[in-house]
């Protein structure tokens, strides 16, 4: 080598992290609906920490931070839904799904805090697609967006299927989000037949993809939701993508994959049936892959470069990048400057 | 240490010697006046509420407004005068040697 070598290149890679990222800020999904009853509670852990997540009697959802405010008692274990409240076991103070203190039972005087402000973090929760879902701001602001309408999993009639998946990777949900602008990827690990064209639009949380002209038109809400259609042999299937930040290097991607509710034996059910098994693993008699059988190889032992070599018919990665730094608003200067 | 003049519920008054960097609520809890102090200064419990006489009490320095908050919440329960404190948030440093306070009733 020369004298005038670029030591950088050569060299950064000892200083990179693997996720430096924080928990990005959004709506997740939490769980199926059907699986959190009236007044019933347990432990999660999400966002890089354990939550208390519960229904109340009227069948509103609540997810609090385990530590009660008064002295810290886990209220996941031992305490108890109590018609609308959480009910701390230790000195049975009660909270509602807001996070007020709505009793403590034995105080004369109650501290003016407690008339002030909620006092217990809960995150606010809405329910939808029969999923309950919870917004993550790691300074506890307010939702600045909402969740979109999906007519495949909100329409009453019209489409179908059942079939969802669960995987989980050890890596955060940027680095897995950004294989959706890296078409590249799609030849080299997934064996596509060519490197598709890729076009995304960004607006505010909002990012448009659309791979291979029409060929897979998806839609970002957000870092905790994607809508994505495959639109092939005349039909439309649909992957709905809900991942969730489980700590800041370990994320669940959840997927529901629906279609129009063809007659069966229809070719346009066969077809539907088969896009939906391509976009999993190598459907029957396709030579390209699955997310499942490649990705996770990459992803479960890559690490960042936040300044990477990029060239010529690499997609958008910067713009995503860009576009993705705004779930890091609440982010300190030392954090942002890693990423 | 400053001197502090303090008139106890049954009307009795004697002077204490009070750490200056000590919160008042302390030296008055742990010298047996019936202060309970539960917060420990958190402003949240109201149980350190004193009269401060009308010549020292506009010397301090004025309550924040958590404290006024707690003051207010109290008043349901106990007599809350304009003079009223939580003897929490006053440090008695030396230039308030002579001070003067009233342990009001238990809310």
């Amino acid at each position: 080598m020369g004298d005038n070598i670029n030591l950088k290149i050569l060299l950064e890679s000892q200083g990179l992290e693997r996720c430096p990222f924080p928990i990005p800020t959004g709506w997740y999904f939490v769980d199926y609906s059907d699986t959190l009853k009236p007044t019933e509670m347990r432990n999660i852990t999400l966002f890089g920490q354990e939550w208390v997540l519960f229904r109340t009697e009227s069948g509103k959802p609540g997810m609090s931070d385990p530590y009660c405010p008064h002295l810290g008692a886990h209220m996941g274990h031992g305490g108890k839904v109590c018609g609308e409240h959480l009910r701390c076991p230790f000195h049975h103070w009660e909270y509602d799904t807001s996070g007020w203190c709505k009793n403590i039972p034995y105080g004369k005087v109650t501290p003016p805090i407690v008339k002030k402000q909620a006092i217990l973090r809960t995150l606010p929760m809405v329910e939808k697609y029969g999923m309950m879902w919870a917004w993550y701001h790691p300074l506890c602001a307010e939702p600045t967006f909402e969740l979109p309408y999906i007519p495949e999993i909100e329409d009453a009639t019209g489409y179908t299927g059942s079939r969802r998946g669960s995987w989980t990777a050890d890596t955060c949900i940027q680095e897995i989000a950004e294989n959706g602008v890296d078409v590249a990827h799609l030849k080299f690990l997934h064996g596509a037949p060519g490197i598709p064209p890729v076009s995304a639009t960004y607006e505010g949380p909002i990012m448009k993809l659309d791979i291979g002209q029409g060929y897979i038109v998806g839609t970002a809400y957000g870092p905790g939701l994607n809508v994505m259609r495959f639109n092939q042999h005349g039909i439309t299937a649909t992957m709905i993508s809900y991942t969730q930040p489980i700590t800041a290097e370990k994320s669940t991607m959840n997927m529901s994959f629906r279609h129009v509710d063809y007659a069966e034996g229809t070719p346009e059910l066969h077809a539907s049936k088969k896009v939906i098994d391509h976009m999993i693993g190598a459907a029957e008699g396709e030579e390209s892959a699955g997310f499942e059988s490649v990705d996770f190889i990459v992803w479960n032992n890559k690490k960042y470069r936040p300044n990477p070599l990029l060239c010529d018919g690499d997609g958008p990665v910067l713009q995503f990048r860009k576009w993705f730094k705004q779930f890091y608003s609440g982010a300190d200067a030392e954090t942002l400057a890693k990423i | 240490m400053t001197a502090v003049r303090v008139k106890d519920r049954d009307g009795s008054e004697q002077t204490l010697d009070a750490a200056e960097t000590t919160p008042l609520m302390e030296t008055l809890r742990d010298d047996g006046y019936g202060i309970e102090g539960t917060c420990g200064g958190a402003m949240s419990c109201g149980t350190c509420h004193v009269y401060v006489s009308e010549a020292w009490a506009a010397k301090l320095p004025p309550p924040s407004e958590d404290e006024k908050a707690m003051l207010e919440a109290i008043s349901d329960f106990a007599e809350v005068r304009p003079t009223s404190r939580l003897s929490c948030q006053i440090l008695p440093d030396i230039i308030y040697d002579g001070l003067e306070v009233e342990i009001a009733p238990q809310a």
